[in-house]
This record gives C-alpha cells, sequence and structure tokens, in this order.
C-alpha cells in the first residue's frame, strides 16, 4: 500500500517534469535561450572587450565576474565551515594514531613521486594558458589540489604539515576571495566600478584577469587539501 | 534509418550513468558504492567534454572521480563501512 503511494508520488512528480523537458529546445539549436539573449553580444565582441580570448574565462571573471566573487566566497566559507565544526568536536588538532598504519604500496609510492612533478606542471599549465584554451583557475586549483592530496598520502600526514605551516596555509586558503578584492579595487581606482575592466591598455585587464586566476588557483587548491587534512584529524 | 556515431555514443554513455546511479543507490557497501560514484563521474566527465564543455570535464575528473572520492574514504574509515 505504501509503496504503491510512493510509486503514485514519484509518477506525479516526475510526468511534469519530463513533460517540460520535451517541451525544451533541443540540444544545441539556436532558439535556446542561453543563445537568444546576451550570448551572441559574448562571442562577437567578447574576445577584445573581456580581456580573454578564451570566452569563457571572459565570461566567468569579467562579464559575470560578480557571481565568481561569490562562489569563491562560497567555497572559503566551505573550508571554514568544515574547520568549525570538526574543531567543536575535540580540543585542539591531533593527528590520528590510532592503529597501526598500513604501509603503503611501493608501486603507488613510485608512481606518485614519479607523477608529481607533472601533475604540477600540468596544473600550472591550466592555469596560465585559461586565457586561450579549455581551463583556468578552477581546474587548475582542483587539479593542484589533488595532487597535494596523493602526495599527502604518499609522503605522510606530519611530513606535509611541516612543508605548509599553518599561518601563511589560513592565508592561501582565502586567496581567493582576497585576490578578488584586491583586483576588484584596483578596478575601482581605475574604471569607477568594482571589478571594472579597463578597456584600453589591454595589458592591465589581461594581468587583472591572470592575478583573478592565480587567486583562484591557489585558493581552491589549498580549500581541498584544508579539508582533506582536517579530516585526517581526530575527531 | 542511419544513427550517427556520436548520438549512439552520447546513448551509451547515458545507459552507463543510469545503471552506475541505480548500482549506487542499491549497493550496502559504502566502500563500493563510493567507487562506484567515482565512476559515474569519470562517464559523466566524458558526457560534458562530448558536449563541448571540457573545462568542466575537467574539474570533474579532478573534484568528482578524485577528491570526493578521497574524501568520502576518509569519511567511511572514520565511521562504519556497512549501511544499516
Amino acid at each position: 500500500m505504501k509503496r504503491a503511494l510512493v510509486i503514485a508520488l514519484l509518477a506525479a512528480v516526475a510526468m511534469p517534469l519530463l513533460l517540460a523537458a520535451a517541451r525544451m529546445p533541443r540540444f544545441g539549436s539556436v532558439e535556446q535561450p542561453a543563445y537568444t539573449h546576451v550570448a551572441r553580444r559574448y562571442l562577437e565582441r567578447g574576445a577584445e572587450e573581456a580581456g580573454a580570448e578564451n570566452i569563457v574565462t571572459g565570461v566567468i571573471l569579467n562579464y559575470r565576474g560578480f557571481d565568481t566573487n561569490g562562489e569563491v566566497t562560497v567555497i572559503f566559507t566551505a573550508c571554514a565551515a568544515v574547520a568549525a565544526v570538526l574543531a567543536c568536536s575535540g580540543e585542539g588538532r591531533r593527528p590520528v594514531r590510532a592503529g597501526t598504519p598500513v604501509a603503503l604500496s611501493p608501486v603507488v609510492r613510485y608512481v606518485v613521486r614519479l607523477l608529481a612533478p607533472f601533475i604540477a606542471l600540468f596544473a600550472f599549465y591550466v592555469v596560465v594558458f585559461g586565457e586561450v584554451s579549455p581551463g583556468g583557475g578552477f581546474q587548475g586549483g582542483t587539479v593542484f589540489g589533488a595532487l597535494i592530496i596523493v602526495t599527502t598520502v604518499v609522503v605522510g600526514r606530519d611530513e606535509a604539515e611541516r612543508l605548509s605551516p599553518e599561518r601563511p596555509r589560513l592565508w592561501l586558503q582565502a586567496a581567493g576571495p582576497l585576490s578578488f578584492l584586491a583586483v576588484g579595487t584596483v578596478g575601482a581606482l581605475l574604471t569607477g566600478w568594482y571589478l571594472g575592466f579597463p578597456h584600453v591598455p589591454r595589458a592591465i585587464a589581461a594581468s587583472m584577469l591572470m592575478a583573478l586566476e592565480f587567486g583562484i588557483g591557489v585558493g581552491g587548491a589549498m580549500v581541498l587539501a584544508g579539508i582533506f587534512w582536517r579530516l585526517g584529524d581526530e575527531a | 534509418m542511419p544513427i550517427e556515431m556520436g548520438r549512439l555514443f552520447d546513448l551509451g554513455l547515458m545507459t552507463l550513468l543510469v545503471l552506475c546511479a541505480l548500482a549506487v543507490v542499491r549497493t550496502k557497501d559504502l566502500l563500493a558504492a563510493s567507487i562506484i560514484f567515482s565512476a559515474y563521474s569519470l562517464v559523466m566527465c566524458l558526457v560534458w567534454d562530448h558536449r563541448g564543455a571540457p573545462d568542466v570535464a575537467m574539474t570533474e575528473a579532478a573534484v568528482g572521480a578524485g577528491v570526493t572520492t578521497v574524501l568520502f574514504l576518509s569519511a567511511i574509515s572514520k565511521t562504519v563501512r556497512k549501511e544499516r
């Protein structure tokens, strides 16, 4: 009885959703709302207006800079929330010492050591070339964050902590919002709007975008690593 | 009726996605569920790339398939492995 009720309810919810989906324009069709409003302008003038040849980067950091500013703040807040919740349940931070640590397979250790510099270089490449090719701060940052996590697994938590002291790490975790604040203020001084990008000397807008990319990348990587390390603490 | 390769590929990926999603919900072993979820992310990464969003695909591979799985695993290692 209950089961039949659940199925009926799910069908009642799914029906209108599926009908609505069927009425949407097809994937890639020019009728899509995404193509009928601002996209035309982005495509036609984005490359010279936004200061980045990659239009996705131009939209994310320039046209929709405020959205990205908010997103970056949300990511930092998530890290702060994880730290706050996990810090509540125990006094101070104590790395886990429960039980005997499982020895890592030499294959894993060797492969990680071999690949680490290449992964780091790829992350750097993705951040730097975000202006002209797919990629950017978020993408490079997540790749670098994954690298930090996998390196922590191999070299051990103590060594990883020794390499990144607490005080600068906290500042690096806030690098995303801080870089937006700095670049936004520079933009306000140059154009009169927060996060405004000057058009005329292209180099200025390009270097502002690059500063944002690096801020997002470093902040994202450190936030991912920070959440992982916090989870490794004894709760 | 000729079917384009691209659509066939899309169809295969979507089928895999649905299968992975069902498997994640049905497994009682949380460790296995995290691994299947990671596979789901990998398929999703292919879907993004095929749909012309390589930057989203890159993030999906690093965050969805990599970092989230690691976070799930460390959460499981602190709690229990079996779903009750």
